[in-house]
């Protein structure tokens, strides 16, 4: 029965079904041939969305696109191109660095992605760039987004394991997403070095700026992240309530500071939100069906003896979960990763008395890192389609940020505490 | 990403998720308001909030499969030769109708039930079918969307 479960799933997902309706149907053909009721089919669906945690996914979508359509991302860059200067590398770093700002006002890594790659990579091809290279930094910096607190990720992962508060895991975030960010720096500004990227006369007639003109057209975005993550911090808003205030305080910077936005925008941005959200949320729900049914079968605590009994060796176990977090997170999207997998690993989790919010930030990172390494690179094809080329194209660059950005995960995988230390001092952890 | 001339599908439902959207983030913020002006709390609207999150995600979900953006795994299936291919895009809309048809047909046994047993809301103390009748509703409404979309495939070959 519990094969039956995995072989559905597969065979659906391998054949273009989208991942949600395959999770949902291989919950469902359990639940049918095990007989354990049809009727928990809609329960399911049901009670897995009506949550109210979830209901922060949607609005840190539509702040994430809000703050995108003001030409807040705009401002930033900016701001990033005035502190790092026009040199060689210059706009791979200020890049990277936008995206982190952006990854403390969004919590998804496409959105992050997306905007930065509209508003940079015209610019980065003018400055010698080549396109590839542009797509993969900006893919790859934009994963940081689900790492640096808010994070749909970790709101997820709360759901699902409630040992591991939201805060906690926000605040836990905080170090691995910037490592994971000054990871990406190094290859980047080497490889630009090498190659010469962004040494092109910038004779194109953009309007030089100030540091002081940048600073202060930035600040509004700049105080976002502050908003939001000190909001939550003295315990002024719950994680929904920032991201509500969030979405008004970039309406208030897009319709009065900048006049950016209007009417028509203000709609078009509802839609694409409320589109988004329902692609991400149904998978939430209909996962909650394949996770229900693989439970009441017990499918789930025989895997997860199956990794317990790889080796005794707690590294070894670790190091295999790591990989299988990795190589899934090249496949899967991070919702089906986290409703696929956090059910199986929990009892490895309570077995070897792993520290769940350590345990949520290196799950996070495999996300991440999933979401920029093809075949299934969710971030690398936004970015890609908005630079118009091929994914391949992209892989000689994108290995380089892979194995950078591994080597931060490792780091936090041996020394917890790069994770733990903020949390511990916020008075977060038991 | 759309060219302006071509009318995107599937227009009601879009315009409804986006009164949805909008909807949850105005009681959301009129609570957070409420809350530091009046220390009152009608946090008792959270079940409604979540309600529209079921809408939200149901209606999103439409949109979505009419712009084919769910999220799939089109790497194998790109590499089947023509007949593979049309297998596989049988297999998938086949796939989403069922699953849909089964929610629509169990979703709408629960809400009787809630409607028979005359079960009341934990929160608002409304007849709890109120809000449950709508993943029947919409799950039916996704079938529809998937029939209209085949019709419409077939009269304009791709």
């Amino acid at each position: 029965m519990s094969l039956l479960l995995f072989v559905v799933f597969l065979g659906l997902m391998f054949a273009g079904v989208p991942l949600g309706v395959a999770m949902g149907l291989a919950g469902t053909a359990v639940i049918y041939f095990a007989d354990l009721g049809l009727m928990s089919l809609p329960t399911s669906v049901y009670t897995g969305i009506a949550k109210y945690p979830l209901l922060a996914i949607p609005v840190f979508v539509l702040a994430g696109m809000i703050f995108e359509r003001s030409g807040v991302a705009l401002r930033l860059v900016r701001f990033a191109v005035a502190i790092v200067g026009e040199r060689r590398g210059g706009l791979a770093l200020a890049a990277i660095l936008v995206c982190m700002v952006l990854g403390g006002i969004s919590g998804s890594g496409p959105a992050d992605a997306a905007a930065v790659a509209t508003v940079m990579i015209p610019g980065m091809v003018r400055a010698g760039y080549p396109l590839a290279f542009s797509a993969g930094i900006i893919a790859a910096a934009g994963s940081t987004a689900i790492l640096i607190p808010p994070s749909i990720v970790f709101i997820l992962y709360s759901v699902l394991v409630p040992e591991a508060s939201v805060p906690a895991l926000f605040a836990a975030g905080l170090i691995p997403g910037i490592l994971a960010g000054l990871a990406l720096m190094l290859p980047s500004w080497w490889l630009s070095v090498r190659n010469d990227f962004g040494a092109k006369e910038r004779s194109d007639g953009e309007i030089k700026t100030t540091f002081w003109q940048a600073f202060k057209e930035a600040i509004w975005g700049l105080l976002a992240p502050v908003l939001i993550l000190g909001g939550m911090r003295s315990g002024m808003f719950t994680p929904t309530e920032a991201a509500v205030v969030a979405v008004f305080y970039g309406l208030f910077v897009g319709l009065v500071i900048y006049r950016t936005l209007n009417w028509g925008s203000i709609y078009d941005v509802l839609v694409e939100s409320a589109e988004v959200s329902g692609v991400i949320l149904l998978i939430i729900s209909l996962a909650s069906v394949f996770a229900w049914a693989g439970s009441t079968l017990g499918a789930f605590e025989a895997l997860g003896a199956l990794l317990i009994g790889i080796s005794s060796n707690e590294t070894i176990v670790l190091l295999a979960v790591t990989l299988l977090l990795l190589v899934a997170g090249m496949f899967l999207d991070a919702v089906s990763i986290l409703f696929i997998f956090v059910p199986f690993l929990l009892p490895v989790i309570l077995h070897f008395k792993w520290d769940p919010v350590w345990f949520g930030i290196i799950l996070a990172m495999n996300i991440a890192i999933g979401q920029f390494t093809p075949p299934m690179a969710i971030n690398l094809m936004v970015t890609c389609r908005i630079a118009g080329i091929r994914i391949e194209e992209t892989v000689p660059w994108v290995l380089w940020f892979l194995g950078a950005m591994s080597t931060a995960m490792l780091l936090v995988t041996f020394i917890p505490e790069l994770a733990l230390a903020v949390p511990r001092a916020l008075g977060y952890l038991n | 990403m759309h060219s302006p001339g071509n009318k995107r599908p599937a227009r009601i439902e879009r315009a409804l998720a986006a009164g949805c959207m909008a909807l949850l983030c105005i009681i959301t913020f009129a609570n957070v308001l409420v809350r530091y002006l009046t220390n009152a709390s009608f946090a008792f609207t959270e079940e409604f909030s979540v309600f529209l999150l079921l809408v939200l995600t149901l209606l999103g979900s439409v949109s979505a499969f009419a712009e084919n953006r769910h999220i799939r795994i089109t790497m194998l299936v790109e590499k089947l030769p023509k007949p593979g291919r049309r297998l596989c895009a049988g297999i998938e809309w086949m796939a989403n109708i069922a699953l849909f048809g089964l929610l629509a047909w169990f979703g709408y046994r629960m809400a009787l039930d809630d409607f028979e047993f005359e079960v009341t809301s934990p929160g608002l103390g409304v007849p709890q079918w109120w809000y449950t009748v709508w993943l029947p509703l919409l799950s039916a409404l996704i079938v529809v969307r998937l029939l209209l979309m085949l019709i419409s495939k077939r009269r304009v070959p791709e």
